[in-house]
């Protein structure tokens, strides 16, 4: 239903997105800059202060195309996990009543409390003498490798789908793994898709982990290699300032690709059409 | 309240369910629980990680880290921090995230860059945005030139009363991309029908927001509340970059930044495990009163 | 409520099976380990210079001792470094060594049982007061034995920006910076006469090591090189540091120095005109600044022939989860030659911790005499010291230092007396 715009509403909208992407433009055109200019001026990009150099230093110094598919590993298995087995637990902790339930549902509320810092050094031992998956992309997955915000995500989704559908399908004398697999799955993409939003962006940005489980330069993920070039390198580069800001947008644009290419389904689903119909 | 028997199967009605939770629990508890009992455990210690097969005496010592950390200045202080920070935090990323996915659901041109725009904060790593926010906060930096003569003196992040605050607005504009998610999820579920009658009804648009959107919401404001309170109280890389390892006097720093310190930086392991312990059940606590809270009207 | 009880009752129900395993797991066998030879892991920083050095050295090792090669990473030189280690040291994946062992961390590293005693190699002590003469003798563990190798040091002096200096009017060649009163005249001159913003911007912050580099080498030239504690009992709260806080006081007060974080090198942006820094710091200013530099300055002056200061030093240490421990000594050896220590120098131009440095070096020191200074002060280098807590006593001392000095909420003479006073507990824990 398209309402009206406000024109004010539009002027409000566009000031609050340019506060949000001011620090980041500023971070753009600051990693764009030959020479650092920390005056409010500098804000503007001067044509004659812009260079690919930072770039170029970072990606002299570290293997970009190595890190970059390290990343992709290390998240691409988190979210594999996080799918696969989260949509499981969430549909049965939304839908299905067993034993434990409340108890497993109460763990995960917990889960998310704990902050895992407190965890991060028993859990270094236990993985890597206990399951000895030191220097390997398990060990780096695994502490990762279901995100208890999505299976939340997942329960709830599947909490708000009307009760009407699933005993249609149990009048019809279905199985439960049908139900699943004939009735919730297909529903299931906008939860999806936030799920997977939630869960790229820990292990994309993720530092001290993968640092402490491998130092093989040839296993580390982008945001460790760049938190090593900054640390260290950077200090070197011609703009130190501006090769930071270089990498961090190396960082981020990835992210932001897939949230442009996917944000536009989030609200294609329209519920309502599949309870109606 | 009479208890009630445990009625049904002993099982469960779908015990299939088991089999699907079961890879999730599994992992629970090898991932988290294990830990999370090795924590508890070190709590009660004077303990401090070894290497494997070294002999070193850990006395047990009862309640003396809990007892640290309830007299520990440094340490009370940084919980008071995680409260002015919560108080400030939560709030606004309620009403912000709400007021901004209301304004984003509906047809407006350039949605996508609205969108996107919003969003970017949360998915850029903290390290890069910091420098960006030390410059506009610096004591000749944008805020305070345009801010003049008004401009707080000592400057913003050196002052001890302003510190957490400007690490508060940091975190709330970082998070708002999520939250903003969330809120537009959870707009797809309120049925249309609401806002056409009370349109009908011949109430303004602000009229409509409260009576429809809001409770229409009122799941997901749950979640938004929950979710903000804990990344909230778990807080650590912000105002260790922001600060440089929590501000003058220790007023930005974050109960587990302290905890870092102390049980990683200083290996008091069982101190840095009794401050954390503590956090969770300050925490459950927390969430426990905001969820009876938003849920009772 | 009654749920979540259960939730917790089962995660804590864990902990006793928990308890039980913790350090599960069998350690090396030390005793036959000492001879053992073999291959061998080692990590250094990725200081860049560090690393082509650092590649070299393995190199010429590996092409001599094709059986025992040795397999080497870098790591980054930062404040994670040392979490890095300990980690390592409580997973038992820690390297057989480390060629970036800050001083500060080996009484932890020792405590969680991670490192070797390096006399037991036979002539090891003698290898290491050798090289190192007298100064060896603050890097022996409080048991009297060495846990770690002195490797290279950065002494810490004053560097200033000859341009600064010359827009303010100050002579650039033989600037007046070595009494305090002197420093703080020049600092106001260069402030005032527009040379730059800050006369010199150390760190403001809380981490524990930044008093390395504001009030600890300063502390040492003043008292002629007394340590941070010694003999168990802290020494700063004295009249000697007094008289260093009250000149940083002076310098914060006036707003000669800067309070907030800096986000980048100052001194290389020109946002200061000084800076306190070693000689690693010189290929960083390289082509931005041209500079000078002076020992720290003490109250009344003290000869650059004899003045101390903090060695900002890092080490070799043998890891206790290494294997073939014999090859590990040898490579140690090795690496700290007089030919490597050279190759190091020249490289890096930070200094090996070796006695005669300006004599064993000739050439190197007559094609950069700006790097005498830092030869000559090797010799009088204050490290950290060596006792139990050390961490906790840095963060004590700096947090008293960063309330009453930096942000004047606290007098001096107070906070630091506190500090002492903590500083003697934890120091006499063992």
């Amino acid at each position: 239903m398209p309402r009206k715009v406000h024109p004010l509403r539009l002027l409000a909208l566009a000031a609050g997105a340019l506060m949000f992407l001011f620090p980041f433009y500023y971070m753009l055109v600051g990693s764009l800059q030959s020479e650092p200019d920390t005056t409010p001026a500098g804000a503007l990009p001067n044509p004659a202060n812009l260079t690919g150099q930072n770039y170029a230093d970072i990606d002299g110094r570290l293997d970009l195309g190595t890190t970059l598919l390290n990343s992709g590993i290390f998240t691409g298995g988190v979210l594999l996990c996080t799918v696969v087995f989260g949509v499981l637990a969430g549909y049965a902790l939304a839908r299905l009543h067993f034993r434990g339930r409340a108890l497993l549902f109460n763990l995960m509320l917990l889960v998310q409390v704990v902050p895992f810092q407190l965890l991060t050094i028993p859990l270094y031992v236990l993985i890597v003498r206990t399951y000895g998956l030191a220097d390997s992309y398990a060990g780096m997955i695994l502490p990762f490798a279901i995100n208890s915000a999505a299976v939340f995500v997942f329960r709830q989704y599947f909490l708000q789908l009307p009760k009407e559908l699933f005993e249609a399908a149990q009048v019809d004398g279905a199985s439960e793994l049908t139900i699943l697999w004939r009735v919730a799955l297909p529903l299931v993409r906008p939860a999806l898709l936030t799920a997977v939003l939630l869960t790229f962006i820990g292990p994309w940005n993720e530092f001290l982990w993968p640092f402490l489980i491998t130092k093989d330069a040839d296993m580390q993920p982008l945001a460790v290699a760049l938190a090593n070039y900054m640390s260290n390198v950077a200090a070197r580069a011609a703009n130190p300032y501006g090769a930071l800001l270089a990498g961090a947008c190396v960082l981020a644009a990835p992210v932001i690709i897939l949230f442009v290419v996917f944000q536009r389904r989030f609200t294609a689903t329209n519920l309502g059409s599949s309870v109606k119909g | 309240m009479p208890r009630t028997k445990r009625r049904g199967p002993l099982l469960g009605r779908q015990p299939i369910g088991i089999a699907f939770v079961t890879p999730y629990a599994v992992f629970l508890a090898g991932i988290f629980a294990y830990p999370l009992g090795i924590a508890v455990y070190m709590s009660f210690h004077d303990w401090f990680f070894a290497a494997p097969g070294a002999v070193v005496d850990r006395p047990f010592v009862g309640l003396a880290n809990y007892a640290t950390v309830f007299t520990d200045p440094a340490i009370l202080r940084s919980f008071g921090n995680i409260a002015i920070f919560l108080v400030i935090n939560v709030p606004l990323t309620v009403a912000l995230a709400l007021g901004l996915a209301t304004a984003l659901n509906a047809a407006i041109p350039f949605r996508t860059f609205f969108r996107v725009s919003f969003y970017v904060p949360y998915v850029t790593a903290s390290v890069a945005v910091v420098g960006v926010w030390l410059f506009l906060f610096n004591s000749d930096g944008l805020v305070n030139s345009v801010l003049g003569p008004l401009a707080p003196d000592p400057p913003w992040l050196v002052n001890s009363a302003l510190a957490m605050p400007v690490v508060a607005v940091f975190v709330t504009w970082k998070q708002l991309g999520f939250f903003i998610l969330l809120y537009l999820a959870a707009l797809q579920n309120v049925p249309k029908e609401l806002y056409e009658s009370a349109a009908v009804d011949g109430a303004s648009r602000w009229r409509s927001f409260l009576t429809v959107t809001v409770p229409g919401v009122r799941p997901a404001t749950t979640l938004v509340v929950l979710l903000a309170t804990i990344t909230g109280a778990n807080l650590f890389t912000e105002p260790y970059l922001l600060t440089g390892g929590g501000g003058p006097n220790g007023a930005s720093a974050s109960p587990v930044l302290v905890m870092y310190q102390r049980g990683i930086e200083q290996g008091q392991a069982g101190l840095g495990a009794a401050i954390g312990i503590v956090l969770v059940i300050g925490t459950l606590v927390i969430s426990l009163v905001n969820r009876r809270l938003l849920e009772r009207d | 409520m009654k749920r979540i009880l259960l939730a917790l009752l089962s995660a804590t129900a864990l902990t006793a099976a928990a308890a039980c395993n913790v350090d599960g797991g069998g350690g090396g066998d030390a005793a036959g380990a000492a001879e053992k030879r073999g291959p061998i892991t080692i990590w250094y920083s990725n200081n860049a210079e560090e690393v082509a050095w650092g590649k070299a050295m393995v190199e010429k090792w590996n092409a001599a001792h094709p059986d025992e090669k040795v397999t080497a990473q870098e790591v980054p030189a930062g404040k994670t470094t040392e979490e890095a280690i300990g980690a390592a040291i409580t997973g038992g994946t820690a390297p057989c060594l480390v060629f970036n062992t800050a001083p500060a961390a080996v009484p932890q590293f020792q405590k969680q049982g991670g490192l070797v005693a390096l006399d037991d190699f036979p002539g090891a002590r003698e290898y290491i007061e050798q090289r190192t003469g007298d100064n060896a003798a603050q890097y022996r563990s409080p048991d009297g034995k060495y846990y770690q190798l002195p490797w290279k040091s950065n002494p810490v002096v004053i560097f200033y920006n000859k341009a600064a200096f010359t827009a303010a009017g100050i002579d650039a060649e033989n600037p007046p910076l070595s009494t305090y009163d002197e420093f703080l005249d020049t600092a106001r001159k260069v402030v005032r006469g527009g040379g730059a913003k800050y006369a010199i911007l150390p760190a403001p912050t809380s981490e524990f090591f930044q008093s390395w580099f504001d009030f600890y080498p300063l502390y040492a030239a003043e008292t002629g090189g007394t340590q941070l504690v010694e003999d168990g009992k802290a020494t700063f709260a004295g009249d000697a540091g007094q008289k260093v806080a009250t000149f940083w006081k002076t310098l914060y007060d006036e707003g000669l120095a800067g309070r907030e974080k800096y986000n980048g090198d100052a001194f290389a942006d020109g946002q200061a005109a000084m800076a306190i820094v070693g000689p690693w710091a010189i290929p960083v200013y390289k082509d931005k600044v041209q500079w000078g530099s002076v020992p720290v300055p003490t109250s009344k002056g003290t000869d650059a022939k004899e003045i101390h200061t903090f060695s900002d030093a890092k080490n070799v240490a043998m890891y206790s989860a290494c294997e073939n421990r014999g090859t590990a000594w040898e490579l140690m050896k090795f690496a700290t030659s007089e030919e490597q220590d050279g190759a190091l120098l020249e490289a890096s131009g930070q200094m090996p911790l070796r006695t005669g440095l300006a004599d064993a070096y000739p050439d190197y020191f007559g094609q950069n005499p700006a790097y005498t200074m830092f030869a000559d002060l090797t010799a009088r280098t204050v490290e950290v010291p060596n006792v139990p807590n050390s961490i906790a006593i840095w963060q004590a001392l700096r947090d008293a230092y960063t309330d009453s000095v930096v942000f004047g909420k606290s007098d001096p003479k107070g906070a630091l007396a506190d500090a002492a006073t903590k500083v003697d507990q934890l120091a006499g824990q063992s």
